[in-house]
């Protein structure tokens, strides 16, 4: 969205622009009042997605947490929670491009460095799972393309 | 007259541990009053343009000939021995713990970010065979090999410079790097291969003969000049 108003106001540089490029703008008001409900949905329940995350994934496989004798669960929340707050506030400004370039981009060399694609691949098709439980269709379908792009990011070798 | 510099967008202010702070606007501060552009470090930057690269390259080899190769090298290890210590210092104050004790390639990472961040291009670090004394690097759209485009030759000695100069400094042995494939050269991304003098020779003399990073790489691997 932010990134959209931006090229707008670029391309349209001294003129008046088309209904065509105004559309997202319409798209964004319509959709407003679901994006803020589904923020807020996420917000209050943050913590129990995690929770759940977890615990599936503890279920399809514990070592997902562990590097050697290393416990990561601590690290995995963290970064998880951080993934997720930043997911909610891309999806609220409905600006997918600029998580990416603010943070995904970031974010992937440095899970790349742990070695964490495993755990981040699973950690985000599990998510959309749970995601799918949390929320309605219509508030699920405006989070799931973000966790869809993070599962591709950062959990791809 | 020293003038100090200091990053202080409200980003910063705000939140100075932030780590993912790469993007266009975290990263730099522009400050039309003083004319000065600095980044998340309190470092100087200027907006060069391909054709400043191109000037540069071409007057040192109007000046030099042959040894502007070589000339761009040594800036490269100079530039890149003086950037350990700076790094150095911004990565313990930032992330609150010493150099030493922290994840290799996540030390990499984030000394390249910056480096990302003013348009030198990614990079990857293989460090499979660092156990061997030597590690290849990929950077991908490097300015100075985009900015001169398909000449047939490697270009880009201020990148192998910067290497050899910045790793020489983080494990304290004498390490030298030679760029064995190039964009330069057809190729779609750079590859250099850092390690002792006695390997980097055998690269360069391997390379003269007419091979391919692909054969270098092979050559080493097989434990040709352990």
């Amino acid at each position: 969205m932010l990134s959209q108003i931006q090229r707008l106001s670029q391309e349209t540089e001294g003129r008046y622009a088309t209904d065509e490029e105004l559309r997202f703008l319409t798209d964004y008001a319509r959709s407003f009042e679901l994006r803020v409900q589904t923020y807020q949905k996420l917000q209050s329940h943050e913590v129990m997605i995690v929770q759940q995350v977890q615990a599936k994934m503890k279920s399809i496989d514990p070592m997902l947490f562990r590097q050697g004798s290393e416990d990561l669960t601590h690290k995995w929340k963290r970064d998880t929670l951080r993934v997720l707050r930043y997911s909610a506030a891309a999806m609220l400004i409905d600006d997918p491009e600029s998580m990416r370039e603010r943070f995904l981009f970031w974010f992937q060399t440095i899970m790349r460095a742990f070695n964490a694609q495993k755990t981040c691949g699973v950690t985000y098709t599990v998510m959309q799972d749970v995601i799918k439980q949390v929320l309605t269709p219509s508030e699920a379908n405006l989070v799931l393309p973000i966790l869809e792009v993070n599962r591709r990011m950062l959990g791809t070798v | 007259m020293t003038i100090a510099l200091s990053h202080q967008t409200s980003t910063k202010l705000k939140n100075p541990k932030k780590h993912n702070h790469y993007g266009f606007k975290d990263f730099y501060q522009f400050d039309p009053d003083s004319g000065t552009i600095v980044d998340w470090n309190n470092s100087q930057n200027i907006l060069t343009s391909e054709d400043f690269i191109i000037g540069l390259i071409e007057g040192l080899e109007e000046e030099v000939g042959d040894a502007s190769a070589a000339t761009m090298y040594t800036i490269g290890c100079e530039w890149g021995q003086k950037d350990a210590f700076f790094f150095e210092k911004w990565f313990e104050k930032e992330y609150d713990r010493s150099m030493r004790q922290t994840n290799l390639m996540f030390l990499l990472e984030t000394w390249w970010w910056s480096f990302t961040a003013q348009g030198w291009g990614r990079w990857e670090v293989d460090l499979g065979d660092r156990k061997q004394g030597f590690m290849f690097i990929n950077v991908f759209d490097s300015a100075v090999a985009r900015t001169l485009g398909d000449v047939g030759k490697p270009v880009c000695y201020l990148y192998a410079g910067l290497f050899a100069g910045f790793f020489t400094e983080l494990v304290k042995k004498q390490l030298s790097c030679i760029e064995i494939q190039c964009y330069s050269m057809g190729e779609t991304y750079c590859k250099f291969l850092l390690g002792g003098q006695e390997r980097i020779d055998a690269a360069s003399f391997w390379l003269n003969e007419g091979a391919t990073a692909r054969d270098i790489e092979k050559r080493l691997r097989s434990g040709e000049l352990q």
